[in-house]
């Protein structure tokens, strides 16, 4: 099977698996939820400041989410050593990797699709007349979030301590993301929008890079 | 000369880090070498 | 072993030579005054660090592409070595940061990717230390190792353009931009004296690593028996 077929057919599984029982994507909307509305109590912003900082408490509260969000991701296929007959049933180990990483970052999204209107109304930041680029932004940030993501969660699940380890791993990992994503995300939704195609750009290398590096080892994560 | 005690901090501090390691490595290789020693004994007493 | 202890003997002399050479050799900085000494230490033992970093890089690539376990003892080493380097520079950092700006800290480029390196590797030896068995613990930790460190000038970049608001203050201005001769001289020198140094710990901290492999060895030896 061509790279594309088994990706296809095991991002199919993916899905299919989630949306069966959907608890990792209430889970993570709920979690995300009570984040942001913790730091509101935390911080207790002016308008200004929720303009400021918003976005920025946004993406912390994506990253905390996704970290947990990313545990089940191969300690599921532990449970009933499911591994070593998907790793049979495809030609190039990358279309695991593949299909969760496209997994995991659709969830991410449609978590924060769903997000956004709160955000928008606890934080009283207008979004819609910035809403593609945010979507943009969104989706690369939460593109590089998966790939790290997926990849660490392959090596913490084979540790033990896993659950404090996967996050020990990624958030310092994901720092350029947090940053970049942050920063973009806070100038387009200013009074006076702009848009930081550097930062896209450095985003999109970012996702680059890290599936770059998950194609050339993944196979190694996957070892028995 | 204003900031003398600041460099001497630095230095001292800093070369004391590097002190701890040194004798904790030198400390973790003789117990090392004492348990090689006691594995190679009783290996070689033949039983 | 009697190459081991030259090698020591060689670094105390040199570090002694480098510290004189800093002190007593190097003018007074106009602006900072004798502050501006510590870089002679800091940022020595910086680049060293970096560069213990990267053998533990080129370490790591090479255990995932031969499996010889040499690889995974040299990561570890330079793994634990550039976190010691590491953490002495973000000591002395923030000692002459303090008089020298008034702040212990500050979020620029450089000291952040520093203090992200250094949760980094940290991790990297929390990780080796949750994995028992250790052909599986040298592969994972060499992956994460891989990854974390093409992470490193991702972070930097990062940091300096999206956060760095201000011209920062120049970190390296004294001694590395070579305005001055004699200081330059004495700040390479001690680059030199620093590198020697850490290749001594080096090497200690690799015998050490082989040295537990063989007690391993001999012990499932023992109980095999």
């Amino acid at each position: 099977m061509s790279l594309l077929a088994s990706t296809t057919t095991l991002l199919g599984k993916e899905l299919r698996t989630e949306f069966r029982s959907r608890e990792l994507l209430t889970t993570t909307i709920v979690f995300i939820l009570v984040v942001l509305i913790l730091f509101s109590f935390a911080i207790s912003p002016t308008a200004e400041e929720s303009r400021e900082f918003g976005p920025g408490l946004l993406w912390l509260a994506i990253l905390f989410a996704a970290s947990l969000m990313l545990q089940p991701c191969f300690l599921r296929e532990q449970n009933n050593d499911t591994l070593s007959s998907l790793r049979l049933a495809v030609s190039d180990p990358f279309a695991i990797f593949l299909a969760k990483l496209i997994a995991n970052t659709l969830f991410l999204v449609l978590t924060e699709i769903l997000m956004l209107p709160l955000f928008a109304a606890f934080y009283n930041i207008p979004i819609l007349p910035q809403l593609h680029y945010l979507l943009l932004v969104l989706f690369l940030g939460s593109l590089g979030v998966s790939v790290a993501g997926t990849a660490l969660s392959a090596i913490s699940a084979q540790a033990r301590m896993r659950e404090l380890l996967l996050p020990l791993l990624l958030l310092p990992l994901l720092t350029p993301v947090l940053v970049v994503s942050a920063t973009v995300s806070v100038s387009l939704l200013e009074r006076e929008p702009v848009v930081q195609w550097k930062g896209i750009g450095f985003l999109a290398v970012f996702d680059l890079i890290f599936l770059t590096a998950l194609w050339l080892f993944g196979e190694y994560l996957l070892e028995e | 000369m204003k900031n003398l005690g600041s460099v001497f901090a630095a230095y001292l501090i800093g070369w004391g880090v590097f002190f701890l390691f040194y004798v904790s490595m030198a400390k973790r290789t003789s117990d090392i070498r004492t348990e090689l020693d006691r594995l190679k004994n009783s290996l070689s007493r033949p039983r | 072993m009697a190459k081991r202890i030259i090698l020591g003997f060689v670094a105390t002399l040199l570090v002694i030579a480098g510290a004189y050479a800093a002190f007593y050799i190097a003018p007074n900085e106009r602006t900072m005054g004798v502050l501006q000494r510590i870089f002679y230490f800091h940022a020595a033992t910086a680049w060293a660090g970096m560069d213990a970093f990267f053998i533990c890089f080129v370490a790591n690539l090479l255990y995932v592409w031969k499996r010889q376990p040499k690889y995974d003892w040299l990561g570890v080493t330079c793994a634990e070595v550039g976190l010691v380097c590491t953490t002495v520079v973000l000591i002395t950092g923030p000692i002459w940061a303090k008089p020298a700006w008034g702040i212990w800290w500050t979020w620029d480029a450089r000291l952040t990717s520093t203090f992200v390196l250094w949760l980094l590797y940290i991790s990297y030896l929390l990780l080796r230390s949750l994995i028992e068995e250790p052909e599986r613990r040298a592969l994972l930790s060499a992956l994460f190792g891989i990854f974390a460190y093409i992470d490193v000038p991702l972070v930097f970049f990062s940091i300096r353009w999206w956060r760095t608001q201000h011209p920062a203050p120049v970190v390296m201005g004294g001694p590395g931009s070579g305005l001055d001769p004699i200081m330059s001289r004495v700040f390479y020198f001690n680059v030199f004296v620093m590198h020697v140094f850490v290749l001594f710990l080096i090497v200690e901290r690799y015998v050490l690593e082989k040295l537990r492999h063989d007690v391993d060895l001999l012990q499932r030896e023992a109980e095999a028996q």
